[in-house]
């Protein structure tokens, strides 16, 4: 089974890779929109910022090929950290259009004294809403490990369709999944038993 | 209650000295434990929450080894790892972070280098510099320690407090805090000059040094005002080590993250490769 990882050119996909060869499957880096074609599972880490990223991915036809594949195929999609940000229609990070799929713009968090420190880094609760196919093999409470700056809103399209939440003062949306896409906030690839269960659950639906 | 909202946690730090893990009192490094990836499977039981690794040797010879030991480890361990030991230049930083590195542990070269910190974080974010300082007590210096450099062999002449607040101030992200005298020697940490820290600056504390028991794990945190606890030697000589103190902490009610076990058919994960 070939799972591709979408490299947009910005660093670091290492720890992805890593823990995706764990397992018993043929993890293929895609530099490109053509390289993901015969992908059974597509991978898209988050590196850099979201402008920066949005640019690299439509430079090398990510954009297109994430659409017809993943939107028009159904493909099984994960996308991690800014790869779950990219799923929107923007961000206050920057002014480039995201993916579009869901309609929902993804904020800052606020960086003011009285509220706790930005980036949000660390292991943090996720609490599983509805049958989160992702978290069906985990038992909670469970942690992952964050950072970041920006976050899902649980409002509208996004809380629609949220299948974990966290709190960093305010709930954002952790993880998210409609048909076969699937976007988590945290790193699942260094969450230990947790984020490789997830992975595992991720890569062969059981 | 942590200032941060997310939860304590443990860290584990490895010492690699001439390519050997070793143990360390009072910055002299003791005794030779053995390979980093069986010290980290080791450790590992899945429950640690980082994993830090630091080059300790007096020269530079082992730098190559040491970074193809962080590359090896990057592979088998799913949690963030923090890098150090001759981090003087973006370059070492960058081959450290290719190697699988998510933070960078910044010490003597920053005191020489003041822009060095900021040149890091700039490039890789504050989230991944790490300042490490050691103290040492000393009457002269208002907080009553002063930074030391080069592992412990050196007075910087800093008040370590105030180095901690001025590494904060050039762009570092958390701060870890050892005691020259507390270093493997089992007592505790310091928890006055943790608690110092604690109060001085705004970024997460990483308590370091002296760890004998696992209650003084639990004393970094709650007297001490610490974020995260670290220690080495302690879990080279007690057998299901990490998981042993993680139960500890959160029977003695500190907010850890929950390390259930899951089996998991991970049949490509490397296997150990000894050296």
């Amino acid at each position: 089974m070939k799972v591709a990882i979408v490299d947009y050119g910005l660093g670091n996909i290492r720890s992805v890779v890593n823990a995706l060869e764990c397992f018993e499957v043929d993890v293929v880096v895609a530099p490109t929109g053509a390289d993901l074609d015969g992908a059974a599972r597509i991978v898209l880490p988050g590196v850099g910022s979201f402008d920066a990223g949005m640019r690299g991915l439509r430079a090398r036809g990510h954009d297109a090929a994430l659409d017809r594949l993943v939107r028009e195929r159904g493909v099984p999609y994960l996308g991690i950290c800014l790869g779950l940000q990219f799923m929107f229609s923007g961000s206050e990070e920057g002014s480039e259009p995201g993916l579009g799929w869901f309609d929902a713009k993804v904020r800052r968090f606020p960086d003011v004294p009285e509220a706790p420190k930005v980036p949000h880094i660390g292991w943090n609760d996720v609490r599983p809403v509805g049958n989160a196919a992702l978290f069906r093999n985990l038992v909670p409470p469970f942690d992952f490990y964050f950072v970041h700056s920006y976050y899902v809103p649980n409002e509208g399209d996004a809380a629609r369709h949220a299948c974990g939440l966290c709190n960093y003062d305010i709930d954002f949306v952790a993880a998210l999944e409609r048909d076969t896409l699937a976007g988590v906030q945290f790193h699942p690839e260094k969450s230990q038993l947790a984020g490789m269960k997830m992975l595992e659950t991720f890569l062969f639906n059981r | 209650m942590s200032a941060t909202y997310t939860k304590n946690r443990l860290i584990a730090v490895l010492l690699v000295y001439n390519g050997n893990v070793v143990q360390t009192r009072r910055f002299k490094s003791i005794n030779m434990v053995g390979s980093a990836f069986t010290a980290v499977d080791f450790f590992n039981g899945w429950t640690v929450d980082e994993i830090g690794v630091l080059e300790i040797s007096d020269s530079d010879d082992y730098l190559d080894k040491f970074v193809g030991i962080v590359e090896e480890l990057s592979r088998r361990c799913f949690v963030p790892l923090s890098v150090g030991g001759k981090v003087r230049s973006i370059e070492t930083a960058q081959r450290y972070m290719r190697a699988g590195a998510d933070k960078l542990v910044v010490n003597t070269a920053s005191y020489a280098d003041p822009a060095l910190i900021g040149v890091l974080a700039q490039a890789f974010g504050s989230q991944a510099v790490v300042a490490s300082i050691d103290a040492r007590p000393d009457p002269a210096f208002s907080s009553g320690y002063e930074a030391m450099s080069r592992r412990a062999r050196d007075a910087t002449g800093w008040d370590a407090v105030e180095w901690a607040r001025e590494v904060a101030r050039r762009g570092a992200g958390e701060i870890m805090v050892n005691h020259v005298e507390h270093d493997g020697d089992k007592r505790g940490y310091d928890l006055n000059l943790i608690r110092k820290f604690a109060d001085a600056v705004r970024v997460p504390i990483i308590a370091m040094g002296g760890v004998g028991d696992w209650d003084h794990l639990v004393d970094g945190v709650r007297i001490g005002g610490a974020d995260a606890v670290a220690a080495g030697n302690i879990f080279h000589y007690t057998e299901h080590s990490t998981k042993k103190a993680k139960d500890y902490l959160r029977n003695a009610g500190v907010l850890v993250r929950n390390s259930t076990f899951y089996k998991i058919a991970m049949p490509r994960r490397p296997k150990y490769k000894p050296f």
